[in-house]
């Protein structure tokens, strides 16, 4: 898979989430550029993601991911 | 040994003293030898030196082993094991009447009646500090974000470091692994600054909050002669009581360990001035809440039964309800695991717990409600005015749920809030009513000077480092202030006859 498929199959689960068709996400997109992203939220983001690229994070990298490139390089290193 | 004590100041000195003059490569021994002084102080028996040993021993061993065999399944099942030993360990300690109690509760219920003996159990100084530290160990280094300690003596170390005991505040491996074992000169700047927070905590301890205490303490003592404002008063007091002490304690072991050289994490920012209970569990015992988040919080949303949950509740109820439902679940197990870490009683279930949860709940679903409704009636939500409603809402709302935690049962705190309900403003009046519970004109005069001072602390603190912007003013003021603090602690502090200078509140825990 390349980044940006995975970029193009993130902007589906974050406007799921968020339910905002107009979101689109790049690697420096964090919790501060989209105003329901928060701790409580990430968690329900980081599950969707796990079931859409069928991986799983573990939990020192829900908490210490700084932006979604972070998020997109551990996806890319465990679908590989 | 109490913290605001003398017995405790001398261990300090001596402590500090000889761990700046040893050979810098043993200083860290010099810390672990003061610190299981400090553990064992007032309890040396078998029994204290096998629960220490059994919570070193198991966070030692299933730390090498979960490095070892990292990302495997074996790492999760000595995870398991090494979490159920804690546990089980705190829980055999320090729940087993609450336990029963809950089974004879529960069975109760079907009419069936069962008897037990109440057992009392000596445990160690800091054992729910310590026991959840070390689960923290565990689960950190299972999730790769640190490495084990190969020497079990710097564990031991990590684990009793005697600052931190008796109150918190809760620390990670990782972030104090290199300051702790670290080789350490005495440096003045933090020697200044370290002197001041202790000040500062003991005036907090001895000045204001055993000086609420004595008002308190009468009013809860009797509660059928003190009722209505007398119970209400006592009731907004003794938030302030356990909030000086909690934090007057927590100021005077960041000055130790700042001494040292071992800075630690803040625990309170400024509680008080929060607009709602959200926002008051932010800034207060804030260790305690990154623990849970980490460790309770975020696991459990995200384990495969809330995700089940969560499918299910969205089908039912929608995505934008049906999403809230794990949420909810999963914050109402941990405010009532907060509630059970304070104590094994109701009250605490009740009172750090249960209301918590149900306050946030109210505030996170009519927030949009009240939006609309200030809207309609054209009230400003950014005036000066409006803060303060809020701030005073949090502190009135929090106070009710603190009846709970104080009170001796549930039965007495419901017993308290019916009490509060005779009206006699009067007693605030007459000019003597008010001073036949503990305190006298002199005292309620030193508590307000003495509040006044702490709002002030506490509002420059939330603008900036307080310490820093006093060390910018000239020397003349900067000494007087410390002059100030010490003799108000020698003259105004609270020492009564025959009385240990504030047995901590929360040490108990």
């Amino acid at each position: 898979m390349t980044k940006e498929e995975i970029y193009e199959r993130l902007n589906h689960v974050f406007q799921d989430i968020f339910d905002d068709e107009s979101i689109t996400v790049n690697a420096d997109t964090t919790a501060d550029d989209i105003e329901d992203w928060d701790s409580l939220e990430h968690i329900n983001l980081i599950v969707a993601i796990e079931q859409e690229f069928n991986m799983k994070f573990n939990m020192n990298e829900v908490t210490s991911m700084k932006n979604v490139g972070e998020m997109v390089d551990i996806i890319l290193s465990r679908t590989k | 040994m109490t913290l605001a004590s003398l017995v405790f100041a001398f261990f300090c000195i001596i402590t500090i003293i000889v761990y700046f003059i040893v050979p810098k490569k043993i200083q860290w021994f010099v810390l672990l030898i003061a610190s299981l002084f400090f553990l064992f102080y007032n309890n040396f028996s078998w029994q204290t030196v096998c629960q220490a040993s059994i919570i070193l021993l198991t966070s030692y061993f299933i730390g090498r082993k979960l490095e070892k065999y990292q990302n495997t399944k074996k790492a999760k099942w000595f995870l398991l094991l090494g979490c159920l030993i804690i546990i089980g360990l705190l829980g055999y300690l320090k729940y087993t009447n609450f336990f029963l109690n809950t089974i004879k509760h529960f069975l109760s219920l079907f009419h069936i009646s069962f008897k037990f003996k109440k057992v009392t159990r000596t445990t160690l100084v800091g054992l729910s500090y310590y026991s959840l530290i070390m689960i923290s160990y565990l689960v950190d280094i299972y999730r790769g974000k640190n490495k084990s300690e190969k020497n079990i003596f710097k564990l031991a170390l990590f684990m009793s470091y005697f600052p931190i005991l008796s109150s918190g505040p809760f620390v990670r491996f990782s972030e104090m692994k290199e300051n702790l074992f670290k080789k350490h000169k005495l440096n003045y700047k933090a020697l200044c600054n370290g002197l001041i927070r202790i000040l500062w905590g003991v005036f907090k301890i001895l000045v204001i909050s055993e000086r609420l205490a004595m008002f308190v303490n009468t009013v809860y003592s009797d509660i059928n002669q003190f009722n209505g404002f007398y119970l209400i008063l006592a009731a907004l007091m003794f938030t302030l009581q356990l909030y000086t002490n909690f934090s007057g304690s927590i100021d005077i072991i960041m000055g130790v360990s700042e001494i040292i050289g071992i800075p630690l994490p803040e625990n309170f920012t400024a509680p008080f001035f929060s607009r709602s209970i959200t926002e008051l569990w932010r800034n207060w015992h804030i260790t305690l809440g990154a623990w849970l988040k980490d460790y309770i919080f975020y696991p459990l949303l995200k384990s495969d039964f809330m995700q089940k949950i969560n499918t299910i509740s969205k089908k039912k109820l929608g995505k934008k309800i049906g999403k809230k439902v794990p949420l909810y679940l999963s914050m109402l197990i941990m405010w009532l695991c907060i509630g059970i870490w304070h104590g094994g009683a109701y009250t605490y279930v009740i009172g750090s717990g249960l209301l918590q949860f149900i306050y946030i709940f109210f505030e996170d679903n009519l927030a949009s409600l009240a939006n609309k409704v200030y809207q309609k009636l054209h009230i400003k939500t950014d005036t000066f005015s409006f803060k303060l409603y809020q701030i005073i809402r949090t502190y009135l709302l929090f106070s009710f749920s603190m009846i709970f935690f104080r009170a001796p049962s549930v039965k007495t705190a419901l017993k308290i809030i019916q009490g509060m309900f005779v009206f006699n403003p009067w007693i605030l009046l007459d000019n003597k009513s008010l001073f036949t519970a503990g305190l006298d004109l002199l005292d309620f005069r030193v508590l307000i000077i003495s509040l006044i001072a702490l709002f002030i602390v506490e509002y420059l603190s939330t603008k900036g480092k307080v310490r820093e912007k006093l060390a910018q003013q000239n020397i003349v003021f900067r000494w007087s202030i410390l002059y100030l603090l010490i003799f108000a602690i020698i003259i105004f502090g609270c020492y009564g006859v025959g009385y240990d200078p504030a047995t901590f509140i929360y040490e108990q825990f």
